[in-house]
């Protein structure tokens, strides 16, 4: 029996197509009720129920199904996938429609592929590996600085030395900034020390 | 456990005492009052915090026109006594930085790890805010905000206000239940955020980290022996620095990059660094230059033959007055 209902349950979830189990739900009421229900849990837990209340039509739909006249001859394989509710050879299954609904799919896939390529925005601006400037709260702008006193001009070497220069200065403050805890700490041992 | 007694009856009488101490200080404080924490007495608070217990914090400091680096922060004392500190840069290659004591090594992406003498990792955090405000009172002054909510947690904002107004503001929220520090932002004059760090997370332990047990010391880098620096005998001056700065270096050498020879100055208030370099002007800029590097204003003025270049994280207008200030002797 619990191999029956993991079978089931496997078969809910598109897991296996064997057809000894769709014969065996065809055949039992009870095993078509856990089918139904477990439908209607996975339902709820994929929250595809409808918002309101739950209703079971499906016997309902079923009898108007049966009512109707025969259109397609059903393939004998298709025939015993049960339908929810009561079993009907004369309904379609949904799996042999799939054809159809794979060539409209697939022509829409093509159309929307099509946009995609047709609508990529131009690329506009131009490739920069700098990360954006950006503060921790919008709005932030630099206080003033970049170059302020417009420069005499200079050669391209002149103002590479310059920059050199600059460079030079800003490290050297860097890590006499970084080496200062030490140096204080020094300081501290050279006016300890009787030899100072 | 009595151990533990021991220390929170040491940390109480502690707090105590500062409170009993700085009364006198501020007479215009009504009796009445004197159960609320001045802005000082957080502070203290804070100082006990960060050097006594065991933490982790997780902050992320942002600047202007920077992103955003993410640290992580721990602090632990060992069962027998040891005092040890890691600072984290938790973005890319990353930074690592271990204080066992009072040696700190420093392992970074770009060269081999090496070792220094500190009392206190250098991380973004200024280590005297934390370790020594007292050492700030005479620069800056501490005002009590009021309370407001940082970090999910109930603050106490303090705002930190050069005295002379010459140098950068700060903002410092801390938790009002641990005082542990959860924002600062340094503010220019104009009330802009330069610089942001904000708590993320944090979180307090009876144990030390267990991080700091796999840490094998006698594998970390020996301290470096740095060059003896030379005194050399500056025939200069400057005669104006702002409130509260002193002079903690003076030197003369040469620049690593471009090997030229520099007269060389650092003045601190515990905050803020600023560096004064004097040259020759014809072996250097030999032109007026002001430009912002991150935080830091480079100013560099020619002054006769000199070159006076000022660095540091100050208002422009600072930097000028003290390349202004500059005297040569003859």
């Amino acid at each position: 029996m619990t191999e029956q209902h993991e079978n089931l349950s496997a078969l809910v979830d598109g897991e296996i197509h064997e057809d000894k189990v769709l014969d065996a739900l065809s055949h039992d009421d009870q095993l078509r009720e856990k089918w139904q229900r477990y439908h209607l849990i996975r339902s709820t837990m994929r929250k595809e129920m409808p918002a309101g209340q739950y209703m079971d039509i499906s016997a309902q739909i079923a009898d108007a199904i049966e009512r109707e006249p025969t259109v397609l001859a059903p393939n004998k394989r298709f025939a015993r996938i049960p339908v929810i509710g009561r079993l009907s050879n004369k309904v379609v299954p949904f799996a042999k429609q799939s054809g159809q609904f794979a060539v409209a799919a697939s022509v829409a896939a093509a159309v929307i592929i099509g946009f995609q390529t047709f609508n990529q925005p131009p690329e506009s601006k131009p490739f920069v590996t700098a990360p954006p400037a950006a503060g921790p709260q919008g709005g932030l702008a630099p206080v003033s600085l970049e170059q302020t006193r417009a420069l005499p001009t200079q050669s391209r070497a002149e103002v590479l030395e310059t920059r050199r220069h600059i460079n030079a200065l800003i490290a050297d403050h860097e890590q006499q900034v970084k080496l200062k805890s030490d140096s204080d700490k020094k300081n501290q041992e050279n006016q300890e020390s009787p030899v100072q | 456990m009595m151990g533990k007694l021991l220390l929170l009856f040491v940390l109480a009488t502690t707090s105590l005492g500062v409170v009993a101490l700085q009364s006198p200080d501020t007479p215009e404080q009504s009796p009445t009052t004197t159960k609320k924490l001045t802005a000082k007495d957080w502070l203290s608070r804070l100082k006990t915090v960060v050097s006594e217990s065991n933490y982790e914090v997780s902050f992320v400091l942002s600047r202007v026109g920077h992103e955003a680096v993410p640290y992580l922060w721990r602090h632990s004392v060992l069962p027998d006594g040891t005092d040890m500190e890691q600072l984290n840069l938790q973005n890319g290659p990353g930074r690592e930085f271990i204080r066992v004591n009072q040696q700190i090594s420093v392992f970074e992406p770009d060269q081999p790890p090496y070792s220094v003498y500190g009392n206190n990792i250098n991380g973004p955090i200024p280590t005297a805010l934390l370790n020594a405000p007292e050492s700030l009172y005479g620069a800056y002054e501490f005002v009590l905000v009021g309370r407001s909510r940082v970090s999910g947690r109930p603050a106490q904002q303090i705002r930190v206000v050069s005295q002379d107004n010459t140098r950068y503001a700060y903002q410092v929220w801390l938790d009002e239940e641990t005082a542990m520090l959860l924002k600062m932002n340094m503010l220019d004059k104009q009330g802009n955020v330069l610089e942001q760090i904000q708590v993320s997370s944090f979180s307090f332990s009876e144990q030390p980290h267990p991080y700091f047990q796999r840490v094998n010391q006698s594998a970390l880098p020996k301290v470096m022996a740095l060059p003896p620096t030379q005194l050399g005998e500056h025939k200069w001056a400057v005669s104006y620095v702002p409130v509260g700065m002193k002079e903690v270096k003076q030197d003369t050498r040469r620049l690593a990059i471009s090997g030229q020879l520099v007269d060389y100055r650092l003045f601190s208030d515990g905050l803020v660094d600023v560096s004064v370099y004097v040259e020759p002007a014809n072996q250097s800029l030999n032109q007026d230059v002001l430009l912002r590097h991150k935080l830091n204003t480079f100013l560099s003025l020619t002054n006769g033959n000199v070159q006076v270049t000022v660095i540091g994280e100050i208002p422009p207008e600072t930097a000028n007055n003290i390349a202004r200030s500059l005297v040569v002797s003859r």
